[in-house]
């Protein structure tokens, strides 16, 4: 276990120095923590309870929304900070972060109520029927924003200008983001390690069995899909932030990017495990900047390419392939062990 | 965890710093004898089309700055190169290019992507950063009332692109005796910051005739059909139908009005050149009023293309099209860093964004003088009509080499 902590010690410390060794790469890297929570978050329903969701990125464009329009009410006018010509004037630190705090805290609540609303709705479906579903809550979701001439419809929304006083953004949102992981890292290896992931694993491997066991699915499946969601939406928050300007279906609730990548992600690093959205991630957000900067023109075939050896080569992902494997590797745990076969299901 | 996962998790770790660290190859913003522009362009997505006619207009300028010995920066010449990024057609992408372009490029001079959604993905970034960047193609007035310094636009926003219909239906309808306040105006605009604008540009006009907007409909991005809002054209009968959705919907409005034999007197819509519609529906395009950025007509001239005309020749030989105003203006703000280059006589940042805030020029393209929230106030837009297959300027008068035809034809009588 100390050898465990070491580890996690060092990958701790690698992590909050290298937006300091990288400068020039702090974006990137921010987005690589992004990558990360979108990966955990979906994992919490995709792999951990069976139930795939394509609809994660609603709360994604919660969060944004929320967040980016505490930010402006607190100190714009609507109507000026969407038309008047000449400059709106930008917001001192102190300003910046009170409404970037404020913000943040009320996108991870609204998810949360979100989550609970359409949860108890949405989740009394299963299998492939909770799958469309949730894709159409993203898709209604990007649409619906669009109309709304409050959050700028379909113009969009713009983020306030980050004050010089706060020193790079880059570093600024790596952190938060990193900050945010980490928070979401332990949350949810806490839950797992506990009766709730007991619970939410034996409605991924049974739900009728569960529920026959007692176990109040409705209620976990509700619950699990809050935790999900009040992560993702302080991330949405952060997100829209950093890329400055909300579009509602192409930034916001782009569920042919984010929301794909969401599940890509989990499932190449190998879902229904901790470390497997992690590693889904990473290796996802380096192989795509790599596309882009040196398959330029075919980055997008490269990535279908990648897909397709994902699903052929690694069914289980990449921490799946690797346990069956090397089994005896992870064969000290019982749990760990009984886990593997269906790791990946 | 065991510690095989978290070994598998270190060894990404590690992948990924390394990773990154290649994904970024290493250009300064002035290498040796050459200048190098940074630009984050739709080659994949739905703008890829106009995508590409606004790389090629950046790369006709470059090739013809550097075919003239270059720019001129404090006596020394220097030749023009571009780093291209494709942003996908997002907007969430352009602030990681814009981020990429600076920091890991160190590119110091930047042209702007197509679209408003990308360019107002990417202005924050540059604001953040201090590096000024021409733009071409980002036409929302939303992009002007932010502050930003480090922007500047050849074009003239986007609620100016159609309202000049709204003006030439009163005229027109004026001049047959009938009473403006009875022209009745139908919009059906994509619900994007461009197409948006437009919309605010042809109520605010509309408003001002004392018109009445009897449609006002929203399309959807995954523009496919527009014939509900068709047929309320049909049962309302306005006077006026303006739309806009880039290529995709003028294509779109083209064949469904000519589809549905929808009669309107008058039909306005954008993007006429980037989509072809000329050369996709032939006669069924006639009488279209098309707004233009630019027309090749015009009597703009400059001492590296010549004059409007001569850009589209040299355009189409170099790639076998006629340049959409997309290309032309692609082309300008390239002209527009070569001039402030010069006149900064440094590779200062500041020295530089001052000098482009002065800019006051003439470009085949029109003149070019920004105001202080950066767009261009000296060029106004200019509404063609398709007339026997042919893009006819018909306003504003001082361009217009012929009359509108107005009312359009109706479809049994064609």
């Amino acid at each position: 276990m100390s050898r465990t902590a070491a580890l996690y010690g060092a990958v701790g410390v690698a992590a909050l120095l290298a937006p300091l060794v990288f400068p020039a790469f702090q974006t990137q890297l921010a987005f690589l923590w992004v990558m990360v929570l979108f990966a955990l978050t979906w994992d919490v329903m995709g792999g951990q309870m069976g139930y795939n969701s394509f609809g994660n990125v609603f709360y994604l464009g919660l969060g944004m929304y929320v967040t980016a329009v505490v930010q402006r009410d607190l100190y714009f006018d609507v109507e000026e900070y969407a038309h008047v010509a000449g400059a709106v004037g930008t917001l001192s630190a102190g300003e910046y972060l009170t409404g970037l705090a404020l913000g943040l805290a009320l996108a991870g609540v609204a998810a949360v109520l979100a989550a609970a609303v359409l949860g108890s709705g949405i989740l009394g479906l299963r299998g492939h029927y909770f799958a469309i579903c949730t894709l159409g809550l993203g898709i209604a979701a990007g649409e619906i924003a669009g109309g709304i001439d409050y959050i700028g419809a379909g113009s969009g929304l713009v983020t306030p200008v980050f004050p010089d006083a706060l020193g790079r953004r880059g570093m600024f949102f790596y952190y938060l983001f990193f900050a945010l992981a980490v928070a979401t890292f332990f949350t949810l290896r806490w839950l797992y390690a506990g009766r709730f992931g007991l619970a939410i694993n034996a409605i991924r491997d049974d739900e009728d069995k569960a529920e026959a066991m007692g176990i109040h699915t409705t209620r976990y499946k509700t619950v699990a899909w809050c935790v999900s969601a009040f992560f993702l939406g302080i991330a949405g928050g952060g997100v829209g932030n950093l890329v400055g300007f909300i579009d509602p279906t192409d930034v916001a609730f782009a569920g042919a990017t984010f929301g794909v990548w969401m599940v890509l992600m989990a499932i190449l690093g190998g879902k229904g495990t901790l470390w497997g959205p992690v590693i889904g991630a990473v290796i996802f957000h380096v192989t795509q900047e790599l596309f882009w900067t040196y398959l330029f023109g075919w980055q997008r075939v490269a990535l279908g390419a990648l897909i397709i050896v994902i699903v052929v080569f690694f069914p289980q992902g990449i921490l799946g392939w690797v346990r069956q494997r090397w089994p005896e590797r992870f064969g000290h745990r019982v749990d760990e062990e009984a886990r593997a076969p269906g790791g990946g299901a | 965890m065991t510690s095989l996962t978290t070994r598998v998790g270190m060894l990404a770790a590690g992948l990924a710093v390394g990773g990154l660290l290649a994904a970024g190859p290493a250009m300064a913003k002035v290498e040796g004898d050459t200048i190098v522009f940074g630009a984050a362009v739709s080659f994949t997505g739905k703008y890829s089309t106009n995508g590409k006619h606004t790389k090629n207009g950046y790369d006709l300028a470059a090739k013809r700055l550097n075919d003239m010995g270059g720019i001129e920066v404090a006596g020394k010449r220097y030749n023009v190169k571009i780093q291209y990024y494709d942003d996908e057609s997002t907007p969430a992408r352009n602030a990681q290019l814009a981020e990429r372009l600076i920091n890991q490029d160190g590119i110091k001079f930047i042209l702007g992507p197509y679209g408003s959604g990308p360019t107002k993905g990417m202005a924050p970034i540059i604001e953040k950063y201090k590096i000024p960047m021409v733009e071409a193609n980002g036409a929302s007035r939303s992009l002007f009332n932010k502050g930003y310094r480090y922007l500047f636009a050849v074009l003239s926003t986007s609620e100016q692109y159609l309202a000049e219909a709204i003006n030439l239906a009163a005229k027109l309808s004026a001049a047959e005796g009938r009473r403006v306040q009875d022209l009745k105006v139908a919009i059906a605009v994509e619900n994007d910051p461009f197409s948006q604008d437009i919309r605010a540009g042809v109520i605010d006009d509309a408003k001002r005739w004392g018109m009445r907007v009897v449609i006002d409909d929203k399309l959807p991005k995954e523009l496919n059909d527009m014939t509900a809002t068709l047929t309320k054209v049909k049962a309302v009968k306005p006077d006026v139908l303006v739309v806009s959705g880039h290529s995709k919907g003028a294509a779109l409005a083209i064949r469904q009005v000519h589809e549905m034999k929808v009669d309107v007197p008058m039909l306005a819509i954008t993007h006429c050149e980037a989509a072809d519609v000329i050369g996709k529906f032939g006669a069924a395009a006639d009488y279209t009023l098309c707004a233009t950025q630019w027309d090749e007509t015009m009597s703009y001239r400059d001492g590296w293309f010549g004059s409007a005309g001569d850009y589209a020749k040299t355009f189409q030989a170099a790639y076998g099209y006629v340049p959409p105003y997309q290309a032309a203006e692609s082309s300008a703000a390239v002209l527009v860093w070569a001039d402030a280059l010069k006149r900064a006589g440094t590779f200062d940042t500041e020295a530089v964004r001052d000098a482009l805030a002065q800019t006051d020029m003439q470009t085949f393209y029109g003149n070019i003088k920004f105001d202080e929230t950066g767009k261009n106030i000296a060029k106004p837009m200019v509404l063609r009509q398709i007339q026997n297959g042919k893009l006819v300027p018909v306003a504003p008068v001082e361009f217009a080499a012929k009359k509108t035809i107005f009312p359009r034809p109706m479809w049994s009588e064609r």
